[in-house]
């Protein structure tokens, strides 16, 4: 187990510039998630921390000890991925024990036949198969071992190629989508799982995702990635309600933050399709500005309220109810978050008045940085973060 | 189904059975063309071949006799059959391996290649979009004894460091250089080399298709399992996805190699060459069959030809099946 630093670490495939000088520090035994939409390089970052390719410029450092130029099968990390990439004609039980005999068997010790007859080598199968027993027991995969990876289903793939990264104790997990091939409920499940693995382990993981919530529910931290670069890089929760840009807000959570165009008037005052709002930003810039509430930040409300429209679409999740709302004055349709009893009063068609929570408005300006100085005119002053 | 519970369907009974029928007739209509073409084209002359080689007939003969396994007897007696035996198992021994080999290889070399890769697949590819026949007449002239390309390169070897440490070298310079074509020591190695020479493109095109399907995130998940040699990843990753491929290869060319007849007309076309050292299955059939119009003899050789192949097919599909099928 170790702590991994990667500094300033650039990629360019010719002309296109895929990483543009990514640092972050991850602390041992912590849980990392790179998150962004395809395409933004967490993917080749992920593959050059492994080593499977070459930074153009940066340095990674395990334990302390910089990487550059050590190949990936001597840097010490483990990396399970999207695909399983289990060797098919190997069994179970063969394909953990391979990272094994490489390490630890000499290339005439691993020969067929002859290999069985050469000194040392009965002793080191043994502590092999030790080994891999006990990773199997860990994964609940024992009675697999001794199927093809042909015979099994998705998960028991997945356990399989997690039983291989986990078997010889490596510096650090780099997981790269392992959960993307699996259906939606095996998904949720092997989450959990996963999240337990690195409990037991207490191992340093790096897990690469587009799936936001397999993000949120899993890692110690979350970095959000971008066009190659890192925008945010904090708890779940944090990147969740105090997201330093609009990209980051955008694209963690789900159903997907709304966002209302706002006008910046005198004294920073914010009004929304020219009404005034009872929020200000203290030294913000005239002009337009964007307002981001999560589903959960709007009610529903009487007159006087900021936000005026009909309902157009309803989503009823069982625990909680999603009501798309089509706004007077607004293209975007606005989500909001209630509870299912509410549901026979909010038909198509319904009008419907909305307000909000401001101590959960999220303001960003022109380029999509966080406003941070928010005042409630309404109420006492707040400072939101 | 318990008793109490009804059918799922809903047509009637007597209704489903006619719609059955009927529907199996048009099957068997539709299928009767294909079928009845295979069995004229396909079948057919295999089991006519097959109650011929128990017969004396020959073409243009009114009537024949049955000769009961007379000509197979032939087959297993006569020095001339052994010949054959031991000239078809020779080329077949040697040109499987040694063209099954150098396909592979040349297919992993240009598979690694950034560039030139279209430039090399021609080059080994032109031998086998050439017409074997002409190709073995251009052979012929370069095996010529005295004024052939071959020969006179080898003499340039003589008087030089070549002599010394090459007995071959030596003994040729002393005397003469082989008659490559005339010699029953040489002959049969010639058209093994030509034979190579020849197939080895079509392998290295099959095992180049093969190696697109081999997983790219195999060779990583080796590279972070600790595999450093190219050689270890060969045999963990690249050689077990050749599998289906090799056993098609292998299949292809052992067949391909007991058809060898092209060289074999070309050199000698009066007889199997040097003291009938190169005097394979192909070659005997034709001889026998067309050139002598000895049917029975010519089926009978053609019997155990298909014999032949028919066991390596089966040998495939069962290593297909079982061996190299994940």
């Amino acid at each position: 187990m170790a702590e991994l630093s990667i500094e300033n670490i650039a990629k360019r495939f010719g002309e296109t510039e895929v990483l543009k000088g990514i640092s972050i520090d991850i602390s041992d035994g912590e849980f990392v998630s790179l998150v962004g939409p395809s395409g933004c390089g967490k993917s080749t970052l992920l593959r050059i921390i492994a080593g499977l390719e070459e930074q153009s410029s940066g340095d990674i450092r395990i334990s302390g000890q910089s990487v550059a130029g050590q190949r990936a099968a001597d840097r010490n990390l483990s990396m399970v991925f999207q695909s399983y990439a289990l060797y098919p004609h190997l069994s179970v039980g063969e394909n953990i024990a391979v990272p094994l005999k490489m390490r630890r068997m000499t290339g005439l010790q691993r020969l067929p036949l002859l290999g069985n007859i050469m000194p040392g080598a009965r002793e080191a199968r043994g502590t092999i198969e030790q080994d891999v027993s006990h990773a199997a027991q860990i994964l609940e995969i024992g009675h697999l071992l001794d199927r093809k990876p042909g015979q099994l289903s998705g998960g028991q793939r997945q356990r399989v190629a997690l039983g291989r990264a986990l078997v010889r104790n490596p510096a650090a997990f780099l997981l790269d989508e392992p959960l993307s091939n699996l259906d939606a409920k095996l998904r949720v499940q092997t989450r959990a799982e996963i999240a337990q693995l690195h409990r037991q382990l207490d191992a340093t993981f790096i897990y690469v995702t587009h799936d936001q919530v397999e993000a949120m529910t899993m890692s110690d931290r979350i970095a959000v990635m971008m066009g190659g670069r890192i925008l945010q890089c904090a708890a779940p929760d944090v990147v969740y309600e105090d997201p330093d840009r609009i990209e980051v807000a955008e694209f963690i959570g789900s159903p997907k933050i709304n966002i209302l165009p706002v006008e910046v008037s005198g004294e920073g005052r914010l009004s929304l399709l020219d009404q005034p709002l009872n929020l200000a930003v203290p030294g913000a810039n005239r002009g337009v500005a964007s307002l981001g509430l999560r589903p959960e930040a709007l009610r529903l409300s009487g007159e006087g309220a900021p936000i005026h429209g009909h309902v157009v679409h309803s989503e009823n999740l069982g625990s909680e109810l999603y009501v798309q709302v089509e706004v007077t004055g607004l293209e975007e349709q606005v989500t909001l978050r209630t509870m299912p009893d509410r549901r026979s009063a909010l038909t198509l068609g319904t009008p419907v008045a909305l307000d909000f929570d401001a101590a959960k408005a999220l303001v960003f300006d022109a380029d999509g940085a966080r406003l941070r100085k928010l005042r409630n005119l309404s109420a006492t002053t707040s400072e939101v973060a | 189904m318990s008793a109490t519970e009804p059918p799922v369907t809903c047509v009637a009974p007597a209704a489903a059975i006619r719609h059955a029928t009927k529907e199996r007739r048009a099957a068997w209509i539709l299928t009767a063309p294909a079928l009845s073409l295979m069995v004229v084209i396909l079948l057919a002359p295999v089991v006519i071949a097959g109650l011929l080689s128990f017969t004396n007939y020959s073409l243009g003969n009114g009537s024949f006799d049955w000769v009961g396994i007379h000509n197979y007897e032939k087959l297993f007696t006569r020095s001339t059959y052994e010949k054959m035996f031991i000239a078809t198992l020779t080329y077949v021994v040697t040109v499987v391996p040694i063209s099954v080999g150098l396909g592979l290889g040349a297919a992993l070399l240009i598979n690694s290649l950034g560039r030139f890769r279209e430039f090399y697949k021609t080059i080994y590819f032109l031998p086998v979009m050439a017409t074997l026949l002409a190709m073995a007449i251009a052979w012929e002239f370069m095996l010529h004894p005295s004024i052939g390309m071959i020969n006179r390169t080898l003499e340039m070897g003589c008087g030089t460091v070549l002599e010394r440490i090459w007995p071959f070298m030596a003994n040729s310079c002393a005397e003469r250089f082989p008659l490559w074509l005339g010699d029953k020591r040489y002959a049969i190695w010639v058209v093994c080399f030509i034979g190579i020479w020849q197939g080895f493109g079509f392998n290295m095109v099959l095992y180049l298709a093969g190696l697109t399907s081999v997983h790219r995130e195999l060779y990583h998940a080796a590279e972070m399992d600790g595999v450093r040699s190219a050689w270890e990843r060969f045999r963990l990753v690249t050689w077990p996805a050749l599998g289906p491929t090799t056993v098609f290869v292998v299949t292809i060319t052992c067949i391909r190699a007991f058809q060898v007849f092209d060289t074999i007309e070309a050199f000698w076309p009066q007889g199997g060459g040097p003291n009938k050292s190169t005097y394979v299955m192909m070659f005997a059939i034709f001889e026998k069959g067309v050139q002598q119009n000895l049917i029975g003899i010519g089926s009978a050789i053609t019997m155990l030809f298909l014999a032949f192949v028919m066991f390596l097919t089966l040998i495939q599909r069962w290593l297909v099946e079982r061996k190299v099928h994940y």
